[in-house]
């Protein structure tokens, strides 16, 4: 058999992995547009905060391939043929494969300001553009953020923890939508401020302009301006879908998938970004640009296309991280809403949270900042997420039934079960 | 520890406690470094607990004392220690000469040794004509002893580990013996009851499977009424109350009286659970395994209430058995003390006149007695004391009492690991050995296995027991009870009526079997060691000196005549896991995890009283006054009213509020575990 | 590969194998650096120890962006590499058991290793609550049979 896997970060390692666990022998190649030994995207930030040297951005060694028996080139995808079951590369060249599995992951997007290209003005987002800003990152320069997600905010960290001068843009009156409620990002924004930081919410950048003495001036709409050394733009990914249409595979906001992560035409698999799968806590399928669902639908498609019988129980988003001093974290329907309950832990000192959603007793997602034993409670919580576990009316029980529920785990352990 | 190749290793037993149990010392240039849990030893199986770790700070610890200190005025004064040695001999000769030979005393306290410590202490105060010896044990231990003595002649040793039911009655093992805790856990795998009797929720009480919550001091109601209930339903040994024991017909006659409901009303436990747990401990006849612990016998009726329990034994036939309460052989190691030799009953040991049983059975003279005999005179002077590795001025009761008294004496000279409160009112104080730089014999009844721990490391001027009386005594003049060269000739010469050999010890660092354990001995030709030979629900010996004849239950005072100016009852003592009574408290690590003392209390007293847990609170009783934070414990862990303080803190010592001079009548023993007192928030001056 | 066992009828929660653990850690009886956790649960009267299960197909292992986490071929223990972890917490957040936690002062994250094969904490144990034994079986369905409780759990409560 022969397999192709289209990008080689989480998703793409996660299939490799997972189908060598089962089948040694099919011929593997691995296409990558970028540095052919496999690096995380995630620990950009922290390579810029230089919490970890270069080397370490690299999260398999160098004889990887080789000991996965897989082939890696380096090359753009130009265009999928499913009839003849092909790919064509950039080059020219043409690969056949028996199964193939699309990885090819997200990039960021430029909102349409004018002025927002350039010298100066970075993503935070691939090696190469670390590896740019580096350059940049130095004590008292003046920074830019635009938007305030997870990459921004990591981003913002960073530029902080080096000494330089951190302004943060975001267009909406909070920060993080996606990954914490309101109160939560309250919390979090005073943590922004009391570090030092510039946060300006409910701002608009009406336009960006290169100034004579190589400065960057943005111009808001209510009528502020704010001259800077350079810009990182953190406003969103897509999906790198664009040398798939038109060729037949089923695409709403991504690759449609169903439980083995397959598409709708055959042989082809989806993971990680581009994928759209299904929910942990149902309704439409969904894209979760994260980490651990990356690993997860890839590890599931890698096994699939190995031949194995297993099916995705859906993904559960799921964001922790730790910056100014504290941690947030946050999964499932983590927003209150009609028909939800919010149970809130009241023992908590004011600049921690731990919120649990319920829909009918049972928990459907949390939302945390403080300490990490509250994402360890996060933690604990998910299964019961997944499970669709009842707390009978008490929530503030939950510690009791986990430990409960892993006590009797324990009595099971060492013995057959 | 990957290195350990190249690091001497030994053997021996640990003396961070009681539990003695074997371990690995490690050693790399002349410096221990490692304590671990020695796997082949019979008692702890390669476990130890962070307590015996502390043996390697203890050993090791900054703050230690090597030089011999001397006050000098207001100051200590480094000192000679022969020199040392010397003056006090000096002092003794002149002490004793004024005053007479009795006025001078020693003391033995738990920090330093075990058995042989205790024996060489008597050994010296009699070699030196003084008939008082003290010890800690006038106020530990020693009251279950005599309770279970007066009944059945001995004290016996729980076979947990071969038991089907286990009652921890008045005791956290996890806390205060470690690893007797695998034992009993070990016997609940094996589908033993566990049933603890306690006043708190302890350690061991959240793996029971009954936890009894009892008013502190009512124990003996609860015992008597088990014993009605064992009775009604015939759920007895006929064959052993009619073939062994003494007095049965009118304890049963007494015991009547005691009915679930009455039992209810003395001890808040609800009368089907008095029903409930005499059926589940009589339906495990004869494994049943009664551990009556320390929270028993700090009471005024404290003896009674543990002759109550011991009289359970007689009813159950558990005595003696496999998986009971066995008598446990000892080996026949030669005596150190001169009781025969030199009997100085006739000097009148402190004490002895007030509490004759409690010198009829241990020899102790009474230390609270000995505090004020040290400050009126009377019955006769008492001018001097050698205090080795105890620490009264926190541990005993009253402290401001003893901290008068001690510091009163003519001369106090006190032998110790680190500058305690005690050694703080000291005329001299030696650098003492620890458990680490001498050797001594150790056994474990349970398994009748004898071991010896050993002189792993030493300092200079640190001499240990045996050295340090054998030097006094020579400049004494009565050199002639310490012959042996060193603890090694000593040893050697305790051994010799055993067959056992130095050699053959250390060959058996597991512990080495001295005799095969038998059981039901009292059918044999051994009879019971009591007066009668039987077992003794009721006592003549006790009648005859006018007291309780049968064991017999009076209600705690602050029961019977509650006083609404204190309206709270304080039990002290209970144990902390890394802390032995006033020990461990200079290790950083043991105040990293446990920084303070405090007192608990159920969450409704703490309501009614506007304290939360960290807020400073005044503690008082009828003798003084402590301050010491809250901590208000789950309303499962206390009852409503009762409160604890563990003892030992010289931060807030616990002591200043407890009686000396409310004991036992029996044995003597402090009022410690069911104290009146009030509680009043202390008030911030500085928000005023 | 051997184990640690964490029995809940024995557990006392006296907490020797946290200090324990702490003091191989940091030299400190300071339970924030013990890689075992141990609590009493009053409401339903559980002693509950938890340490690392030291998973088959770890799901924090799958999932550590930074690749700090390994499985130890000698011992079989899962890892953390503290030289490689970036402190994100994403391991904290994957545990179903909770057996991972924050070092505060080094920003990384800390679990059981197993002590290369001679688990202190189980040393320390004096209750016999923790065993390091062979538990082959176990081993490799542990996570399978942790879905197996929560689905049970999930019948029972949502009758």
């Amino acid at each position: 058999m022969r397999i192709i896997i289209i990008g080689n970060s989480a998703a793409g390692l996660g299939g490799l992995e997972a189908f060598r666990e089962t089948d040694r022998d099919s011929s593997v190649t691995v296409i990558t547009r970028e540095s052919k030994q496999p690096y995380s995207r995630v620990l950009l930030p922290y390579y810029l905060r230089k919490k970890v040297p270069y080397e370490n951005l690299f999260i398999r060694d160098k004889t990887y391939y080789s000991r996965l028996n897989a082939k890696c080139v380096t090359g753009e995808v130009l265009q999928l043929q499913p009839e003849q079951q092909t790919i064509l590369l950039e080059d020219g060249s043409k690969l056949s494969y028996d199964r193939l599995l699309i990885a090819t992951g997200s990039s960021p997007v430029t909102p349409p300001i004018p002025g927002l290209s350039g010298n100066d003005i970075f993503h935070l987002w691939s090696l190469q553009d670390a590896a740019d800003l580096m350059v940049h990152f130095q004590k008292g320069k003046d920074v830019v953020i635009l938007g305030s997600g997870f990459v921004s905010l990591q981003g913002a960290w960073a530029a902080l923890s080096r000494g330089l001068n951190v302004s943060i843009i975001e267009l909406m009156d909070r920060i993080m939508p996606s990954a914490l409620d309101e109160s939560t990002a309250g919390i979090l924004t005073d943590q922004i401020r009391k570090s030092g930081i510039n946060l300006r919410l409910g701002t608009v950048t009406e336009q960006v302009e290169q100034t004579d003495n190589g400065k960057l001036l943005l111009h808001f709409r209510d009528g502020n301006s704010l001259i800077t050394d350079f810009i990182i733009v953190g406003t969103g990914v897509q999906p790198n879908i664009s040398f798939i249409r038109g060729c037949g595979i089923n695409i709403d906001a991504g690759i449609v998938v169903d439980r083995q992560m397959r598409s709708n035409l055959p042989g082809i698999y989806a993971a990680g970004d581009v994928a759209q799968v299904p929910s942990a806590l149902g309704g439409d399928p969904v894209i979760h640009a994260l980490w651990p669902t990356a690993v997860e639908t890839g590890r599931i498609a890698g096994s699939c296309m190995a031949g194995e019988k297993v099916s995705y129980q859906g993904s559960l988003n799921m964001n922790v991280t730790r910056m100014f001093n504290t941690t947030v974290a946050s999964m499932g329907k983590f927003i209150a809403a009609e028909n939800r309950e919010c149970w809130t832990d009241k023992s908590l000192p004011e600049d921690q949270s731990l919120k649990i959603m319920l829909e009918e007793d049972v928990p459907v997602g949390a939302v945390c900042i403080g300490s990490s034993d509250l994402v360890s409670t996060l933690g604990m919580l998910r299964p019961l997420i997944r499970g669709k576990v009842s707390l009978r009316g008490k929530p503030e029980m939950l510690k009791a039934i986990l430990a409960k529920n892993i006590a009797q785990y324990h009595r099971a352990f060492g013995k057959e079960y | 520890m990957a290195k350990k190749e190249i690091i001497e290793h030994y053997t021996s037993l640990c003396r961070m406690c009681d539990n003695r149990c074997g371990i690995n010392v490690y050693v790399e240039n002349g410096r221990i470094i490692d304590i671990t849990g020695l796997r082949e030893h019979k008692w702890n199986h390669g476990r130890i607990c962070v307590k015996g770790r502390l043996g390697v700070d203890q050993v090791n610890a900054p703050d230690r004392i090597l030089k011999p200190l001397k006050r000098v005025g207001s100051r200590w004064e480094e000192i000679d220690l022969e020199q040392a040695y010397d003056e006090i001999a000096v002092k003794i000769k002149k002490l004793q000469a004024t005053w007479g030979k009795r006025a001078m005393s020693i003391w033995k306290g738990e920090a330093l040794g075990f058995l042989t410590q205790e024996e060489l202490a008597r050994r010296f105060t009699h070699a030196i004509g003084s008939p008082n010896y003290f010890s800690n044990d006038s106020q530990c231990y020693v009251g279950r002893w005599i309770g279970y003595a007066l009944v059945t002649g001995n004290w016996a040793t729980q076979d947990f580990i071969n038991t089907r039911c286990a009652v921890i009655w008045g005791s956290n093992p996890p806390y205060s013996q470690p690893n007797l805790t695998q034992a009993i856990l070990g016997a609940k795998e094996k589908g033993a009851k566990i049933i603890v009797i306690d006043i708190r929720l302890s350690a061991i009480a959240r793996q029971a499977d009954e936890f009894v919550q009892i008013l502190p001091g009512t124990d003996g109601a609860l015992a008597l009424g088990i014993a009605r209930q064992l009775i009604e339903d015939d759920n007895i040994s006929h064959k052993f109350i009619s073939g062994y024991t003494h007095g049965f017909e009118e304890y049963a006659e007494y015991v009547a009286a005691f009915t679930p409901d009455r039992v209810e009303k003395e001890t808040g436990i609800p009368a089907d659970t008095v029903v409930h747990i005499a059926r589940e401990i009589g339906n495990r006849r004869p494994k049943i395994s009664i551990y009556a612990g320390n929270g028993l016998e700090h009471h005024e009726n404290g003896i009674n209430n543990i002759r109550a329990i011991a009289c359970l034994d007689g009813l159950l036939g558990n005595l003696d058995e496999l998986g009971g309460n066995f008598i446990a052989e000892k080996p026949d190691l030669r005596s150190l003390t001169l009781y025969r030799e030199k009997p100085l009953r006739h000097l009148q040991p402190i004490g002895a006149d007030r509490f004759p049983v409690l010198y009829d059975f241990r020899k102790e003279c009474h230390t609270m007695t000995g505090m004020d005999t040290i400050l009126t005179g009377k019955p006769y002077p008492l001018k001097g004391m050698i205090l080795s590795g105890g620490n009264p001025a926190l541990t005993n009761p009253n402290s401001r009492k003893v901290v008068k008294a001690l510091k009163a004496l003519e001369l106090f000279v006190v032998r110790e690991l680190f500058m305690t409160e005690t050694a703080k009112l000291a005329d001299y104080v030696l650098p003492a050995a620890s458990y680490l730089e001498h050797s001594e014999l150790h056994f474990h009844p349970i398994h009748q296995i004898i071991g010896i721990s050993r002189q792993i490391v030493t300092f200079e001027n640190c001499d240990y027991d045996y050295i340090f009386y054998k030097k006094l005594a020579a400049r004494m003049g009565v050199e002639k009870y310490f012959p042996w060269k060193d603890s090694e000739e000593l040893t050697r010469w305790m051994l010799q009526d055993t067959g056992i050999t130095i050699d053959d010890l250390l060959a058996h660092p597991e512990g080495l079997e001295y005799k095969p354990r038998r059981y039901q001995k009292y059918k044999d030709n051994d009879l019971l060691s009591t007066p009668s030979g039987k077992f003794e629900f009721v006592s003549d010996y006790l009648k005859n000196y006018g007291y309780s004849y049968l064991p017999e239950y009076i209600p705690p005072t602050y029961i019977t005549r509650p006083n609404p100016e204190y309206p709270y009852v304080l039990s002290t003592g209970a144990r902390k896991v890394f802390y032995t009574h006033g020990r461990n408290r200079n290790f950083k690590c043991c105040k990293t995890a446990i920084p303070n003392p405090d007192i608990e209390i159920h969450p409704i007293d703490a309501k009614n009283l506007g304290v939360s847990t960290g807020d400073i609170v005044t503690v008082t009783s009828t003798v003084g006054s402590v301050d010491i934070p809250v901590k208000v414990v789950h309303s499962s862990h206390i009852l409503p009213g009762v409160t604890q303080i563990t003892h030992g803190w010289k931060e807030s010592n616990v002591n200043l509020v407890t009686h000396d001079d409310r004991n036992d009548p029996i044995d003597g023993f402090p009022l410690l575990k069911s104290v009146e007192i009030k509680i009043k928030p202390k008030v911030d001056t500085s928000d005023i | 590969m051997r184990f640690i066992t964490m029995d809940v009828t024995k557990c006392v929660v006296c907490r020797n194998c946290e200090y324990a653990c702490s003091f191989r850690q940091a030299g400190d009886f300071d339970r924030d650096h013990s890689n075992i956790r141990v609590e009493y649960y009053d409401d339903v009267k559980i002693c509950l120890p938890q340490t690392c299960m030291h998973c088959d197909n770890a799901w924090c292992l799958e999932i550590c962006p930074a690749a700090a986490i390994i499985r130890n071929e000698t011992t079989g223990a899962i890892e953390i590499i503290s030289e490689r972890c970036v402190g994100c917490e994403m391991c904290i957040l994957a545990c179903p058991f909770g057996n991972i936690h924050f070092d505060k002062i080094n920003l990384v994250s800390r679990k059981c290793n197993l002590c290369e094969g001679e688990p202190n904490c189980v040393s320390f144990c004096i209750s016999g609550a923790l065993q390091y034994i062979e538990a082959e079986n176990s081993y490799k369905n542990n996570r399978i049979i942790f879905q197996r409780f929560i689905d049970k759990l999930s019948q029972n409560n949502n009758k």
